[in-house]
């Protein structure tokens, strides 16, 4: 069998400065490593002790994600270009693909790190009734028996995910692109206070506070909900429902409408259309397609600008 | 063997490199010289698969550079004239990088950087930060990752560029010693008495055009054709300057510290017909000899457009 030939710059990125950085400043290093942990488990403490629910505690998770996932990628490539490292890395037996990968797949893992940290916080809130006050609310190997319960968390670690491998793909090629990284790290943070923030608020200033929730609230099928999507692609619906903090907001009702059966079933039409939605993992496919499309604009780009 | 066949580059209505031609060997270290935005850097680009040629290509053992560029690079090392390192690692792992990614079996590695930090004095700096270096050093450095793969053909943009004299002996040294392990070496420059003494072929371009080219003791010879005579009379010169511009073979007269410096066009027939002619003519001349040409006055007719 052929082993697969090493990729030294994976390796590069991953570890080569990091631990090297690590080597040399042991107490500084030491010092954020203990700063960033004690910070983390303030946060998991504050999330355990109030009554954050689900989405809430998901909200906070995307935060973190908006404000670190760019700043795994907006130096992948700029810094090639600022440092005019480029050239000789171009002139190596490296393919075009390796070095996209090596520097794609160094920040995807770092997303998938963040997702992991990301895990406990999900785990303890309100909702899913594991908090540190009453450990023993819900045990452990039932808290997901009710299939909607894991809909959401299962739709939430995913959002979360997929979230976080858009914006690390898109600073990638942006880096790319700009060629400068601070050039890039404004446009990424720009940019999503701009998509996140502005556009939906003037959506729903021009829909006069209409989210379209009666629409998907007639929606009794699942091709009626992909049609849905194929439909709001192209209308501005898409600005609310691709907003992870907004389907994130909306996994709530899905878990509500499950919570609230045997009382007051109040509005289950809803939280059924977006069921039919497939809510939050429709919304981590497109982020994935778009996280693919953007890596092969980066690819594309990099096998004519550095002629490979 | 290196067969540059008419590459030129366009920048639109700028041409920077105009249709060159020349042949280097195994051995041959070629100083490439030109003043600044003479297209030095845009040829070794394109030679360097880096640009792609508007038109025209270059064979490097008998592959095509621009049909097969992949082909190629293995067999080239490249210094360009503003390079960085990466950073944050030692200057074995960034050899070890390089060794990498052009697919040195791993075995081999140890004794290959060993050798090239050897051959480039780099050996006890060998655990030492790149970003540690001084500038000579990282030249250096710069070169010895150039070298991981044994390449036939080194491309050397402006290499002793930013460096204090010291450094620059040691980089000449260096290249000295290059091309006598058999290697094609292509040093370019705008100060020519930085390669005088170490390459065997030269090439002059100026605007993109390579003015002449080829073993540096031919050129001196061709341009013997075209020699200066200087000529120390007693007295007042300017009867003599005014005599001498009448001369047939004549084609101008400087005046430098009670010198003329006569551009003569004669052989050396002429010559003693113009001495004995002078004396006839009751001239009074304490010294007549001929010029001889060294590189630098080679450069200066040759881009003052003298020749060409
Ligand atoms: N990317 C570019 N776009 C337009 N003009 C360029 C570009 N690169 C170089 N030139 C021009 O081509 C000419 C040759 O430049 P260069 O090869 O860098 O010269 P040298 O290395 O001999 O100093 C210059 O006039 C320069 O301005
Ligand atoms: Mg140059």
């Amino acid at each position: 069998m052929k082993r697969r030939p090493e990729n030294p710059l994976l390796r590069y990125q991953l570890f080569g400065f990091t631990l090297n950085r690590w080597k040399r400043q042991p107490w500084l290093y030491g010092a954020v490593a203990i700063g960033g942990g004690l910070t983390y488990l303030l946060v998991l403490l504050l999330v355990a002790f109030s009554n954050a629910s689900f989405p809430v505690a998901l909200q906070l998770c995307l935060f973190a994600m908006c404000l670190a996932a760019p700043l795994m990628a907006y130096h992948l490539f700029s810094t090639e270009y600022e440092k005019q490292t480029w050239e000789p890395l171009a002139l190596t037996r490296l393919t075009a693909w390796e070095i996209l990968w090596g520097k794609w797949a160094a920040a995807l893992a770092r997303v998938a790190l963040l997702t992991l940290l990301a895990l406990p916080i999900l785990f303890i809130n309100e909702d899913l009734h594991i908090d540190l006050v009453s450990p023993f609310r819900g045990r452990f190997i039932t808290i997901f028996e009710p299939t909607h319960a894991l809909y959401v968390f299962v739709a939430g670690v995913s959002l979360l995910f997929c979230w976080g491998v858009l914006l690390v793909s898109l600073g990638m090629w942006l880096s790319f692109l700009l060629k400068r990284t601070l050039t890039t790290a404004s446009a990424l943070y720009a940019g999503q206070v701009f998509a996140l923030a502005l556009m939906p608020t003037l959506y729903l200033i021009f829909s006069e506070g209409e989210t379209g929730s009666q629409l998907i609230a007639t929606i009794r099928s699942y091709r009626e909900g992909f049609a849905w999507w194929g439909y709001s692609l192209f209308t501005a619906q898409a600005i609310l429902a691709l907003n992870p903090f907004w389907a994130a907001n909306e996994l709530n009702a899905i878990y509500q409408a499950w919570e609230t059966t045997s009382w007051n079933r109040t509005d289950p039409l809803y939280p059924e259309g977006l069921i039919y939605l497939n809510w939050g993992f429709a919304q981590s496919a497109i982020y994935l397609a778009l996280a693919l499309l953007f890596a092969g604009l980066t690819y594309r780009r990099l096998k004519h600008a550095w002629r490979k | 063997m290196l067969d540059v066949k008419g590459l030129r580059k366009e920048y639109g209505e700028l041409v920077a490199v105009r249709d060159i031609y020349f042949q280097l060997h195994p051995g041959d270290v070629f100083g490439f010289i030109g003043p600044n935005g003479a297209g030095k850097t845009t040829t070794i680009k394109m030679l360097a698969t880096l640009l792609e040629p508007t038109a025209g290509t270059a064979t490097l053992n008998g592959i095509d550079i621009v049909r097969h560029p992949e082909e190629v690079r293995p067999l080239l090392g490249y210094m360009p004239d503003f390079f960085g390192l990466y950073e944050g690692i030692t200057v074995t792992e960034y050899l070890e990088f390089f060794a990498a990614a052009y697919r040195i079996p791993r075995s081999q590695r140890a004794a290959i950087i060993e050798n090239v930090l050897e051959l480039t004095d780099l050996t006890v700096k060998k655990d030492a930060y790149v970003e540690t270096l001084s500038r000579g050093m990282q030249q250096r450095l710069c070169l010895a990752k150039s070298l991981v793969h044994d390449p036939i053909l080194l491309l050397l943009d402006e290499p002793a560029s930013g460096l204090d004299p010291r450094a620059r002996i040691e980089i000449k040294e260096l290249i000295r010693e290059l091309g006598a392990m058999g290697k094609i070496v292509l040093v370019s420059s705008h100060i020519l008495p930085e390669l005088a003494d170490f390459c065997n072929k030269i090439g002059i371009i100026e605007k993109g055009e390579l003015l002449v080219w080829g073993a540096v003791d031919q050129i001196i010879q061709q341009l013997q054709a075209n020699r200066v005579l200087a000529i120390k009379p007693l007295g007042a010169p300017e009867p003599l300057i005014q005599r001498l511009e009448r001369e047939a073979h004549v084609h101008g007269v400087e005046t430098r510290d009670g010198t003329l410096y006569v551009h003569f066009a004669g052989g050396l027939e002429e010559q003693a017909d113009l001495l004995s002619a002078l004396i006839h003519d009751g001239y009074r001349i304490a010294a007549f000899r001929e010029e001889s040409l060294d590189l630098e006055d080679v450069f200066m007719q040759i881009t003052k457009g003298e020749v060409s």
